[in-house]
């Protein structure tokens, strides 16, 4: 027990420690402790933000695949009935065009019928009125028998 | 055979003697002059004093434990410095989690033992604890190591390299506790009721032998616990060193190997306990000195 000066340089170098350590070395590792603190506690937030999100998301993209699954079915619907349409359209539009064709066509052979009666006609008279002179082996005035002749023709 | 005997207890009384001196530089009355105590040194002939250790008075440094202390510090409030400097915000390395490990734990306490507000008690408590903490170790570093490194040739024969068995140094930490706490009681009670508190209420001047004692006790704890263990580890020591001294001891060589480990496993909570202790007492008188009550 020999209590001398060194008593005084251990109480400097005490007091100086400790002041290091409240100057320095004590607020740095609070300040290091508390940043980190901050952080994991944003980190952990964030994570559990984005697991929100992530759950949003897939309700949100299923909730997409229903709805073009159940828009492609109705377009396939309709396309089936708009394709029915068509073909009973079309169906519809090649009867009427056969049919319009079968009265052109008709109408064409009543007229040539017709045209070729009426040639016929004129050819007949002329070959009556020939027919005629030959039998009577005269010259048939032609002016003077007109009349009877356009009046046989109109009776054929 | 009384002669070898005598001679044994000679040398032996002499060893532990040795071990318990300090490396003195101090002023020397008879020549008035400073300089280290007679033999202490080889390293130079000027600063070699014609008194001895019990020769010199008041002012004379223990120049082994002032090393020591302040090496030791400067060794572990470097560490810390520079670990806190090179600190990262992300993922904290293997040393950063010690070192944070070491702010949580006394952090810890002083947010469960000290009340109030000020900013000065963690750093004081980290400070006293660690610096005794790695005075304290120094204890199981083997006892004969310094005075093999002063024979091998350091030219320094006496080095004792635990400072806590040294009073001066636990007696510097509970002055530091001592005025604190007073500084504490005067802010909190004022000079007035701090005075009062001492020497009138509740039993007289009884408290203030009390507030004394108790610092006091705060030193001579530490210095107590650490001296006695330095002390056995001498003793211990002495048992290995029959050894060479007579054939006949020889057998004293095991039990000294197996007590030498028992004791050291054993040292080790006491080294780390009272530290502790310290920090923990110092705490708690700063707190009960900056409650009303």
């Amino acid at each position: 027990m020999n209590i001398n000066a060194t008593f005084f340089a251990e109480l400097i170098a005490f007091c100086i420690f400790v002041f290091i350590t409240y100057r320095y070395i004590w607020p740095s590792m609070a300040s290091v402790l508390e940043e980190r603190r901050k952080e994991i506690d944003e980190g952990l937030q964030a994570a559990s933000e984005s697991k929100r999100q992530l759950e949003e998301a897939k309700e949100e993209s299923s909730r997409v695949i229903d709805a073009a699954k159940s828009e492609a079915s109705t377009l396939i619907n309709q396309a089936g009935s708009r394709a029915d349409q068509l073909i009973d359209e079309a169906k519809e539009q090649a009867t009427e065009e056969a049919k319009k064709i079968k009265e052109t066509a008709e109408s064409d052979i009543a007229q040539s019928t017709n045209k070729a009666k009426e040639t016929l006609k004129e050819e007949l008279s002329v070959l009556v009125v020939a027919g005629a002179s030959k039998i009577l082996n005269k010259e048939i005035d032609e002016s003077a028998n007109k009349e009877i002749v356009d009046q046989l023709i109109k009776e054929l | 055979m009384a002669k070898e005997a005598s001679n044994n207890l000679v040398e032996t009384s002499d060893y532990i003697g040795h071990h318990l001196v300090n490396l003195t530089f101090g002023w020397c009355e008879k020549t008035s002059s400073w300089g280290f105590a007679h033999h202490q040194q080889d390293l130079s002939k000027s600063l070699d004093s014609a008194c001895d250790v019990s020769e010199m008075g008041f002012w004379a440094f223990h120049m082994d434990t002032i090393f020591m202390s302040v090496f030791l510090g400067v060794l572990v409030f470097g560490f810390f410095g520079l670990i806190n400097r090179s600190a990262k915000k992300g993922t904290p390395g293997k040393l950063q989690n010690f070192v944070e490990f070491v702010h949580e734990f006394i952090g810890s306490a002083v947010s469960s033992g000290y009340h109030g507000t000020s900013k000065i008690v963690a750093p004081l408590a980290f400070a006293s604890c660690l610096w005794i903490l790695s005075w304290n170790l120094m204890d199981l570093l083997p006892v004969e190591m310094a005075n093999f490194f002063g024979q091998a040739g350091s030219g320094i024969n006496y080095f004792k390299i635990l400072p806590t068995a040294d009073l001066n140094a636990p007696l510097a930490l509970a002055a530091v506790v001592m005025v604190l706490v007073t500084y504490f009681s005067i802010n909190t009670h004022g000079l007035g009721g701090f005075l009062k508190e001492l020497f009138i209420v509740p039993l007289g001047p009884l408290e203030f032998i009390s507030f004394v004692s108790k610092h006091v006790a705060l030193a001579l704890r530490l210095y107590g616990n650490l001296f006695a263990g330095e002390m056995i580890f001498i003793l211990i020591a002495i048992m290995f060193g029959q050894f060479f001294m007579s054939f006949s001891q020889t057998l004293w060589f095991l039990p000294g190997l197996i007590m030498n480990l028992a004791w050291a496993l054993f040292h080790i909570l006491i080294v780390a306990l009272q530290a502790y202790i310290f920090m923990m007492l110092t705490i708690a008188y700063l707190n009960l000195a900056s409650t009303k009550h």
